[in-house]
Protein backbone atom coordinates (compact mmCIF):
# COMPACT_ATOMS: atom_id res chain seq x y z
CA UNK A 1 0.00 0.00 0.00
CA UNK A 2 0.95 3.38 -0.52
CA UNK A 3 1.38 5.64 2.97
CA UNK A 4 0.66 9.56 3.10
CA UNK A 5 1.93 11.82 6.33
CA UNK A 6 0.46 15.09 5.99
CA UNK A 7 1.16 17.76 8.33
CA UNK A 8 -1.66 20.76 7.59
CA UNK A 9 -0.31 24.53 7.68
CA UNK A 10 3.33 23.05 7.64
CA UNK A 11 5.02 26.44 6.52
CA UNK A 12 2.81 28.56 9.15
CA UNK A 13 3.62 25.94 11.62
CA UNK A 14 7.43 25.91 10.83
CA UNK A 15 7.68 29.78 11.56
CA UNK A 16 6.02 29.58 14.48
CA UNK A 17 8.08 27.21 15.52
CA UNK A 18 10.16 29.49 17.87
CA UNK A 19 6.40 31.04 18.63
CA UNK A 20 4.81 28.24 19.62
CA UNK A 21 1.95 29.95 21.99
CA UNK A 22 0.70 32.05 18.33
CA UNK A 23 -0.42 28.39 16.95
CA UNK A 24 -3.47 28.96 19.50
CA UNK A 25 -4.18 32.26 18.49
CA UNK A 26 -5.89 33.52 14.98
CA UNK A 27 -2.88 33.69 12.87
CA UNK A 28 -1.68 33.57 9.00
CA UNK A 29 0.80 33.66 6.71
CA UNK A 30 1.49 36.96 5.74
CA UNK A 31 2.16 37.37 1.23
CA UNK A 32 5.81 37.86 0.38
CA UNK A 33 6.26 41.54 -0.36
CA UNK A 34 5.81 42.27 -3.77
CA UNK A 35 3.34 39.15 -4.72
CA UNK A 36 -0.08 39.46 -4.31
CA UNK A 37 -1.76 40.20 -0.96
CA UNK A 38 -3.22 36.73 -0.22
CA UNK A 39 -3.14 34.98 2.97
CA UNK A 40 -1.08 31.95 3.54
CA UNK A 41 -1.85 28.97 5.67
CA UNK A 42 -4.20 29.83 8.79
CA UNK A 43 -4.04 28.42 12.55
CA UNK A 44 -7.25 26.43 13.34
CA UNK A 45 -8.38 29.53 15.53
CA UNK A 46 -8.30 31.96 12.30
CA UNK A 47 -10.28 29.00 10.49
CA UNK A 48 -12.46 28.91 13.12
CA UNK A 49 -13.10 32.99 12.74
CA UNK A 50 -13.66 32.38 9.13
CA UNK A 51 -10.41 33.46 7.70
CA UNK A 52 -9.22 30.58 4.80
CA UNK A 53 -6.27 30.05 2.73
CA UNK A 54 -5.95 31.81 -0.03
CA UNK A 55 -7.88 34.93 1.05
CA UNK A 56 -7.43 38.42 0.10
CA UNK A 57 -5.74 40.33 2.98
CA UNK A 58 -8.33 42.91 3.48
CA UNK A 59 -11.04 40.47 3.20
CA UNK A 60 -9.10 38.36 6.29
CA UNK A 61 -8.18 41.35 8.40
CA UNK A 62 -12.00 42.36 8.07
CA UNK A 63 -13.45 38.74 8.86
CA UNK A 64 -11.16 38.93 11.92
CA UNK A 65 -9.43 42.10 12.96
CA UNK A 66 -7.31 40.26 15.44
CA UNK A 67 -5.98 38.48 12.87
CA UNK A 68 -2.04 38.04 13.30
CA UNK A 69 0.16 37.86 10.39
CA UNK A 70 3.37 35.73 10.48
CA UNK A 71 5.98 36.28 8.05
CA UNK A 72 7.33 33.65 6.00
CA UNK A 73 10.18 31.64 7.13
CA UNK A 74 10.93 29.50 4.05
CA UNK A 75 15.15 28.44 5.07
CA UNK A 76 13.12 27.22 8.89
CA UNK A 77 10.99 25.39 6.63
CA UNK A 78 12.87 23.86 4.63
CA UNK A 79 15.07 22.88 7.41
CA UNK A 80 12.51 21.43 9.77
CA UNK A 81 11.73 19.47 6.77
CA UNK A 82 14.48 18.49 6.04
CA UNK A 83 15.14 17.22 9.39
CA UNK A 84 11.46 15.37 9.76
CA UNK A 85 12.48 13.57 6.21
CA UNK A 86 15.81 12.46 7.82
CA UNK A 87 13.73 11.29 11.39
CA UNK A 88 11.44 9.03 8.69
CA UNK A 89 14.28 7.66 6.75
CA UNK A 90 16.17 6.79 10.42
CA UNK A 91 13.05 5.13 11.37
CA UNK A 92 13.37 2.82 7.89
CA UNK A 93 10.69 5.01 5.64
CA UNK A 94 12.11 5.13 2.16
CA UNK A 95 10.51 8.25 1.70
CA UNK A 96 8.94 10.37 -1.46
CA UNK A 97 8.61 14.20 0.01
CA UNK A 98 5.83 15.45 -2.35
CA UNK A 99 5.93 19.14 -1.04
CA UNK A 100 6.94 20.56 2.61
CA UNK A 101 3.94 18.17 4.95
CA UNK A 102 3.03 15.89 2.47
CA UNK A 103 5.36 12.78 2.11
CA UNK A 104 4.50 9.21 0.92
CA UNK A 105 6.19 5.83 1.17
CA UNK A 106 5.51 2.19 0.43
CA UNK A 107 4.62 0.16 3.02
CA UNK A 108 5.06 -2.83 2.12
CA UNK A 109 8.82 -2.58 3.64
CA UNK A 110 8.27 -1.66 6.56
CA UNK A 111 4.65 -3.41 7.42
CA UNK A 112 6.93 -6.89 7.96
CA UNK A 113 9.91 -4.53 10.40
CA UNK A 114 7.01 -2.99 12.84
CA UNK A 115 4.39 -6.11 12.56
CA UNK A 116 1.61 -4.53 10.42
CA UNK A 117 0.32 -1.48 8.39
CA UNK A 118 -1.00 0.36 11.22
CA UNK A 119 1.92 0.03 13.76
CA UNK A 120 3.78 1.21 10.54
CA UNK A 121 1.92 4.33 10.66
CA UNK A 122 1.74 4.62 14.20
CA UNK A 123 5.77 4.45 14.15
CA UNK A 124 5.65 7.21 10.86
CA UNK A 125 3.74 9.72 13.23
CA UNK A 126 6.18 9.13 15.99
CA UNK A 127 9.13 9.73 13.81
CA UNK A 128 7.87 13.83 12.48
CA UNK A 129 6.45 14.18 16.24
CA UNK A 130 3.52 14.75 17.72
CA UNK A 131 4.16 18.94 18.34
CA UNK A 132 3.65 18.98 13.93
CA UNK A 133 0.04 17.07 14.88
CA UNK A 134 0.86 14.78 11.75
CA UNK A 135 -1.75 12.65 9.97
CA UNK A 136 -1.43 9.50 8.00
CA UNK A 137 -3.50 7.43 5.39
CA UNK A 138 -2.85 4.75 3.64
CA UNK A 139 -4.40 2.98 0.25
CA UNK A 140 -3.87 1.34 -2.66
CA UNK A 141 -3.75 4.54 -4.60
CA UNK A 142 -2.07 7.80 -3.66
CA UNK A 143 -4.34 10.13 -3.98
CA UNK A 144 -6.73 8.24 -1.62
CA UNK A 145 -4.11 7.51 0.95
CA UNK A 146 -3.83 11.41 0.90
CA UNK A 147 -7.23 11.94 1.22
CA UNK A 148 -7.59 9.50 4.26
CA UNK A 149 -4.54 11.78 5.70
CA UNK A 150 -6.58 14.71 4.76
CA UNK A 151 -9.55 13.69 7.04
CA UNK A 152 -7.31 11.74 9.91
CA UNK A 153 -7.10 13.82 12.77
CA UNK A 154 -3.92 15.06 14.64
CA UNK A 155 -1.72 11.79 15.64
CA UNK A 156 -4.17 9.26 13.84
CA UNK A 157 -3.69 7.35 10.58
CA UNK A 158 -6.73 6.05 8.53
CA UNK A 159 -6.59 3.08 6.25
CA UNK A 160 -8.73 2.46 3.16
CA UNK A 161 -8.86 -0.25 1.55
CA UNK A 162 -9.06 -0.67 -2.41
CA UNK A 163 -13.06 -1.70 -2.16
CA UNK A 164 -13.65 1.11 -0.33
CA UNK A 165 -11.97 3.89 -1.84
CA UNK A 166 -14.57 4.84 -4.05
CA UNK A 167 -17.36 5.08 -1.09
CA UNK A 168 -14.80 6.61 1.18
CA UNK A 169 -13.77 9.55 -1.53
CA UNK A 170 -17.20 10.19 -2.28
CA UNK A 171 -18.60 12.37 0.31
CA UNK A 172 -15.40 14.35 1.10
CA UNK A 173 -15.13 18.05 -0.52
CA UNK A 174 -13.54 19.09 -3.39
CA UNK A 175 -10.81 21.16 -1.91
CA UNK A 176 -8.78 17.69 -2.12
CA UNK A 177 -8.38 17.45 -5.28
CA UNK A 178 -5.52 19.08 -7.05
CA UNK A 179 -7.16 21.96 -8.46
CA UNK A 180 -7.13 25.43 -9.05
CA UNK A 181 -9.08 27.51 -7.03
CA UNK A 182 -11.03 29.24 -9.46
CA UNK A 183 -11.64 25.32 -11.06
CA UNK A 184 -13.62 24.94 -7.19
CA UNK A 185 -16.09 28.03 -7.31
CA UNK A 186 -16.57 27.38 -10.66
CA UNK A 187 -17.43 23.42 -9.91
CA UNK A 188 -19.48 24.89 -6.53
CA UNK A 189 -21.57 27.20 -8.90
CA UNK A 190 -22.34 24.18 -11.01
CA UNK A 191 -23.84 22.85 -7.64
CA UNK A 192 -20.74 20.03 -7.71
CA UNK A 193 -19.71 19.71 -3.90
CA UNK A 194 -18.02 16.60 -3.20
CA UNK A 195 -15.76 14.30 -5.17
CA UNK A 196 -18.92 11.81 -5.09
CA UNK A 197 -20.58 14.51 -6.92
CA UNK A 198 -17.41 14.94 -9.47
CA UNK A 199 -16.79 11.54 -10.40
CA UNK A 200 -20.94 10.80 -11.25
CA UNK A 201 -20.66 13.36 -14.08
CA UNK A 202 -19.44 11.96 -17.52
CA UNK A 203 -15.64 11.84 -18.15
CA UNK A 204 -15.89 14.23 -21.49
CA UNK A 205 -17.84 16.51 -20.52
CA UNK A 206 -15.85 17.80 -17.57
CA UNK A 207 -12.74 17.55 -20.01
CA UNK A 208 -14.66 19.65 -22.49
CA UNK A 209 -15.19 22.44 -19.21
CA UNK A 210 -12.56 22.24 -17.55
CA UNK A 211 -9.43 20.98 -19.56
CA UNK A 212 -7.04 17.80 -19.05
CA UNK A 213 -6.54 19.13 -15.40
CA UNK A 214 -10.13 18.57 -14.47
CA UNK A 215 -10.13 15.24 -16.71
CA UNK A 216 -7.09 14.04 -14.07
CA UNK A 217 -9.20 15.49 -11.06
CA UNK A 218 -12.37 13.10 -12.45
CA UNK A 219 -9.80 10.48 -12.84
CA UNK A 220 -8.81 10.35 -9.19
CA UNK A 221 -12.28 11.49 -7.98
CA UNK A 222 -13.43 7.63 -9.47
CA UNK A 223 -11.16 5.98 -7.70
CA UNK A 224 -8.44 5.99 -10.56
CA UNK A 225 -5.09 7.51 -10.83
CA UNK A 226 -3.64 8.29 -14.40
CA UNK A 227 -0.28 8.33 -14.64
CA UNK A 228 -0.01 6.49 -11.46
CA UNK A 229 3.50 5.62 -10.31
CA UNK A 230 5.18 3.79 -7.98
CA UNK A 231 6.42 5.88 -4.56
CA UNK A 232 10.43 6.99 -6.07
CA UNK A 233 12.51 7.43 -2.38
CA UNK A 234 14.43 10.48 -2.40
CA UNK A 235 18.12 9.76 -2.41
CA UNK A 236 18.99 11.83 1.07
CA UNK A 237 21.21 14.83 0.31
CA UNK A 238 24.26 14.92 1.97
CA UNK A 239 24.16 18.02 4.58
CA UNK A 240 27.55 19.33 4.82
CA UNK A 241 27.47 22.64 6.25
CA UNK A 242 29.14 25.55 7.37
CA UNK A 243 27.54 28.43 9.58
CA UNK A 244 29.53 31.93 10.86
CA UNK A 245 27.58 33.86 13.39
CA UNK A 246 28.42 37.78 13.73
CA UNK A 247 28.53 39.32 17.13
CA UNK A 248 26.08 41.73 14.92
CA UNK A 249 24.13 42.82 12.21
CA UNK A 250 26.55 42.89 8.62
CA UNK A 251 25.08 44.33 5.79
CA UNK A 252 27.69 44.98 3.96
CA UNK A 253 28.55 43.05 0.85
CA UNK A 254 32.20 43.14 1.20
CA UNK A 255 31.65 42.04 4.44
CA UNK A 256 29.70 39.44 3.72
CA UNK A 257 32.00 38.33 0.60
CA UNK A 258 34.94 37.89 3.10
CA UNK A 259 32.56 36.03 5.51
CA UNK A 260 31.87 33.72 2.27
CA UNK A 261 35.17 33.15 1.65
CA UNK A 262 35.96 31.67 5.37
CA UNK A 263 33.19 29.45 5.28
CA UNK A 264 34.18 28.46 1.66
CA UNK A 265 37.67 27.67 2.94
CA UNK A 266 36.49 25.53 5.87
CA UNK A 267 33.69 23.69 3.99
CA UNK A 268 36.14 22.16 1.29
CA UNK A 269 38.52 21.24 3.65
CA UNK A 270 35.91 18.87 5.28
CA UNK A 271 36.90 15.85 5.11
CA UNK A 272 34.00 13.85 4.46
CA UNK A 273 33.88 15.79 1.37
CA UNK A 274 36.43 13.15 0.22
CA UNK A 275 37.80 15.02 -2.58
CA UNK A 276 33.92 14.98 -4.68
CA UNK A 277 33.35 18.89 -5.79
CA UNK A 278 30.00 20.43 -5.23
CA UNK A 279 27.60 20.99 -7.65
CA UNK A 280 24.83 22.44 -5.87
CA UNK A 281 25.37 25.23 -2.95
CA UNK A 282 23.36 27.35 -0.92
CA UNK A 283 23.72 30.18 0.61
CA UNK A 284 21.50 30.97 4.11
CA UNK A 285 21.22 34.10 6.42
CA UNK A 286 19.22 34.68 9.39
CA UNK A 287 18.28 38.26 9.02
CA UNK A 288 18.22 41.04 11.71
CA UNK A 289 14.67 40.61 13.32
CA UNK A 290 14.24 37.32 12.53
CA UNK A 291 13.07 36.75 8.93
CA UNK A 292 15.76 33.98 6.76
CA UNK A 293 17.01 34.18 3.07
CA UNK A 294 18.52 31.60 1.38
CA UNK A 295 19.47 30.87 -2.22
CA UNK A 296 20.41 27.92 -4.07
CA UNK A 297 23.30 27.86 -7.05
CA UNK A 298 23.41 24.64 -8.67
CA UNK A 299 27.00 24.81 -10.72
CA UNK A 300 27.05 23.92 -14.47
CA UNK A 301 30.19 21.58 -13.60
CA UNK A 302 31.19 20.84 -10.37
CA UNK A 303 34.33 21.96 -8.92
CA UNK A 304 36.13 22.83 -5.93
CA UNK A 305 38.18 25.48 -6.90
CA UNK A 306 37.44 28.24 -4.18
CA UNK A 307 37.61 30.82 -6.93
CA UNK A 308 35.07 29.42 -8.79
CA UNK A 309 32.86 28.81 -6.05
CA UNK A 310 33.57 32.66 -5.16
CA UNK A 311 32.43 33.90 -8.52
CA UNK A 312 29.03 31.78 -8.13
CA UNK A 313 28.09 32.35 -4.86
CA UNK A 314 29.52 35.86 -4.31
CA UNK A 315 26.82 37.77 -6.76
CA UNK A 316 24.21 36.20 -4.34
CA UNK A 317 25.25 38.11 -0.92
CA UNK A 318 23.94 41.55 -3.22
CA UNK A 319 20.45 39.98 -3.02
CA UNK A 320 20.31 39.82 0.78
CA UNK A 321 17.27 42.15 2.13
CA UNK A 322 18.00 42.84 5.25
CA UNK A 323 21.52 43.03 7.16
CA UNK A 324 22.76 39.68 8.20
CA UNK A 325 23.29 37.98 11.59
CA UNK A 326 24.43 34.24 10.52
CA UNK A 327 25.42 33.42 7.45
CA UNK A 328 25.67 29.06 6.46
CA UNK A 329 26.76 27.66 3.28
CA UNK A 330 25.98 24.43 2.85
CA UNK A 331 26.34 21.67 0.05
CA UNK A 332 23.20 20.17 -0.89
CA UNK A 333 24.94 18.00 -3.78
CA UNK A 334 28.06 16.19 -4.61
CA UNK A 335 29.42 15.03 -7.48
CA UNK A 336 30.21 11.46 -7.58
CA UNK A 337 33.54 11.83 -8.84
CA UNK A 338 36.65 13.05 -7.67
CA UNK A 339 38.43 12.81 -11.06
CA UNK A 340 39.90 16.70 -11.89
CA UNK A 341 42.37 17.36 -14.48
CA UNK A 342 45.37 17.53 -12.47
CA UNK A 343 47.99 19.94 -13.01
CA UNK A 344 51.55 18.71 -14.25
CA UNK A 345 53.46 21.27 -12.09
CA UNK A 346 52.03 22.19 -8.70
CA UNK A 347 50.75 26.14 -8.30
CA UNK A 348 53.14 28.56 -7.02
CA UNK A 349 53.23 28.53 -3.37
CA UNK A 350 51.97 24.94 -3.40
CA UNK A 351 55.04 23.89 -1.05
CA UNK A 352 54.87 26.70 1.12
CA UNK A 353 50.97 26.77 1.99
CA UNK A 354 51.61 22.98 2.31
CA UNK A 355 54.22 24.04 5.21
CA UNK A 356 51.34 26.48 6.21
CA UNK A 357 49.01 24.18 6.61
CA UNK A 358 51.26 21.27 8.48
CA UNK A 359 52.36 24.31 10.82
CA UNK A 360 48.55 25.19 12.01
CA UNK A 361 47.98 21.06 12.34
CA UNK A 362 51.13 21.35 14.82
CA UNK A 363 49.18 24.63 17.03
CA UNK A 364 45.99 22.97 17.16
CA UNK A 365 47.06 19.73 18.22
CA UNK A 366 49.16 21.48 20.38
CA UNK A 367 46.66 23.71 22.09
CA UNK A 368 43.30 22.35 20.92
CA UNK A 369 40.34 23.33 18.60
CA UNK A 370 39.42 27.64 18.32
CA UNK A 371 43.59 27.87 18.90
CA UNK A 372 44.26 29.10 15.46
CA UNK A 373 41.56 31.74 14.03
CA UNK A 374 41.66 34.00 11.07
CA UNK A 375 41.17 37.74 11.56
CA UNK A 376 38.12 38.82 8.92
CA UNK A 377 37.69 42.63 8.58
CA UNK A 378 34.35 43.49 8.65
CA UNK A 379 34.17 47.39 9.43
CA UNK A 380 37.41 48.52 9.41
CA UNK A 381 36.01 52.26 9.05
CA UNK A 382 33.90 51.83 12.28
CA UNK A 383 34.74 54.25 15.24
CA UNK A 384 34.18 50.93 17.93
CA UNK A 385 36.96 49.66 17.93
CA UNK A 386 35.43 45.85 18.82
CA UNK A 387 33.75 46.09 15.60
CA UNK A 388 36.38 46.39 13.13
CA UNK A 389 37.44 42.79 12.74
CA UNK A 390 36.12 39.53 13.54
CA UNK A 391 38.14 36.19 14.79
CA UNK A 392 36.62 33.41 12.92
CA UNK A 393 38.18 30.14 14.27
CA UNK A 394 39.69 28.09 12.06
CA UNK A 395 39.58 23.61 12.72
CA UNK A 396 40.36 22.71 9.16
CA UNK B 1 24.95 10.06 3.38
CA UNK B 2 25.36 11.83 6.82
CA UNK B 3 28.08 13.83 7.69
CA UNK B 4 28.47 15.68 10.88
CA UNK B 5 28.43 19.86 10.79
CA UNK B 6 30.17 22.49 12.15
CA UNK B 7 29.76 26.04 13.51
CA UNK B 8 32.23 28.71 14.24
CA UNK B 9 31.84 31.49 16.39
CA UNK B 10 33.24 34.33 15.49
CA UNK B 11 34.32 36.43 18.05
CA UNK B 12 35.35 40.73 17.66
CA UNK B 13 39.25 41.26 17.87
CA UNK B 14 40.09 44.15 20.25
CA UNK B 15 37.13 43.24 22.54
CA UNK B 16 37.53 45.91 25.50
CA UNK B 17 38.90 45.00 28.71
CA UNK B 18 38.09 45.82 32.64
CA UNK B 19 40.49 48.76 33.46
CA UNK B 20 40.77 50.14 37.40
CA UNK B 21 40.77 53.44 36.95
CA UNK B 22 40.87 56.47 39.37
CA UNK B 23 39.53 59.22 38.06
CA UNK B 24 40.00 63.08 38.65
CA UNK B 25 36.84 64.89 39.75
CA UNK B 26 36.67 66.40 35.89
CA UNK B 27 36.74 62.80 34.60
CA UNK B 28 39.97 62.59 33.17
CA UNK B 29 42.10 59.50 34.70
CA UNK B 30 44.42 59.75 37.58
CA UNK B 31 45.45 56.09 37.79
CA UNK B 32 45.13 53.19 35.54
CA UNK B 33 45.83 49.77 37.09
CA UNK B 34 47.56 51.22 40.14
CA UNK B 35 49.93 53.33 37.85
CA UNK B 36 49.91 56.89 37.73
CA UNK B 37 49.08 59.21 34.52
CA UNK B 38 52.01 60.96 33.35
CA UNK B 39 50.42 62.48 30.04
CA UNK B 40 46.84 62.52 28.66
CA UNK B 41 47.60 62.76 25.12
CA UNK B 42 44.87 62.53 23.47
CA UNK B 43 40.72 62.51 24.24
CA UNK B 44 37.80 61.63 22.50
CA UNK B 45 34.22 60.59 22.37
CA UNK B 46 32.50 58.09 20.24
CA UNK B 47 29.20 57.88 20.30
CA UNK B 48 27.38 55.85 18.08
CA UNK B 49 24.44 53.17 17.49
CA UNK B 50 22.40 55.45 19.79
CA UNK B 51 19.28 53.86 17.45
CA UNK B 52 20.19 50.24 19.07
CA UNK B 53 19.09 48.35 22.10
CA UNK B 54 22.71 48.72 22.79
CA UNK B 55 23.59 52.34 22.43
CA UNK B 56 27.44 53.29 22.85
CA UNK B 57 28.30 56.54 25.05
CA UNK B 58 32.23 55.78 25.28
CA UNK B 59 34.91 58.77 26.36
CA UNK B 60 38.45 57.90 25.35
CA UNK B 61 41.67 58.58 26.67
CA UNK B 62 44.91 57.94 25.09
CA UNK B 63 47.68 58.06 27.98
CA UNK B 64 51.44 58.00 28.72
CA UNK B 65 51.93 56.54 32.31
CA UNK B 66 54.36 57.13 34.44
CA UNK B 67 56.30 54.13 33.41
CA UNK B 68 56.30 54.85 29.89
CA UNK B 69 53.38 52.64 28.88
CA UNK B 70 51.04 53.38 26.36
CA UNK B 71 47.56 53.33 27.60
CA UNK B 72 44.09 53.45 25.63
CA UNK B 73 41.27 53.66 28.23
CA UNK B 74 37.42 54.48 27.88
CA UNK B 75 34.72 55.46 30.15
CA UNK B 76 31.41 53.70 29.04
CA UNK B 77 28.66 56.07 30.67
CA UNK B 78 25.73 53.71 30.07
CA UNK B 79 27.70 50.78 32.02
CA UNK B 80 29.59 53.72 34.14
CA UNK B 81 32.71 51.98 33.93
CA UNK B 82 36.18 51.88 32.72
CA UNK B 83 37.70 49.50 29.78
CA UNK B 84 41.01 49.32 28.44
CA UNK B 85 41.63 48.81 24.65
CA UNK B 86 43.78 49.06 21.70
CA UNK B 87 42.38 51.93 19.99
Amino acid sequence: MIAAVVIPAFDLRAALRRRPAVQARPAALAPLPGTEPLVGSVTGAAEAAGVRPGMRLSEALGMCPSLELVEQDPATAEQAWEEILRRLEDSGFAVEPDRPGVVYFDSRGVERLYGGLEPALKRALAAVGTAWEPRAGAAERRFAALAAAGVARAGQSLIVSEERARAFLAPLPLQLLPLERERYEELEELGVRTIGQLAGLPGGAVAERLGPVGRRAWSLAGGEEPGERKVAPRRPAAALHETLEFPEAIGNELTLRRGLVVLLDKLLARPERAGRPPRKLALWARLIGGASWRRTVTLREPTADPERLRNALGPKLAELPAPALKLRLEVSELADHTGEQLELVAAEGAALHGRLRESLRQVRAAVGSGGVSTVVEVAPWSRIPEARALLVPRDD
Amino acid sequence: MRFATSRARARPLNAPRPALVEAHAEGTPQRVNRQGVALVREEWRVVDRWWTDVPVHRRYFDLVLESGENAVVYHDADAGAWFTQRA
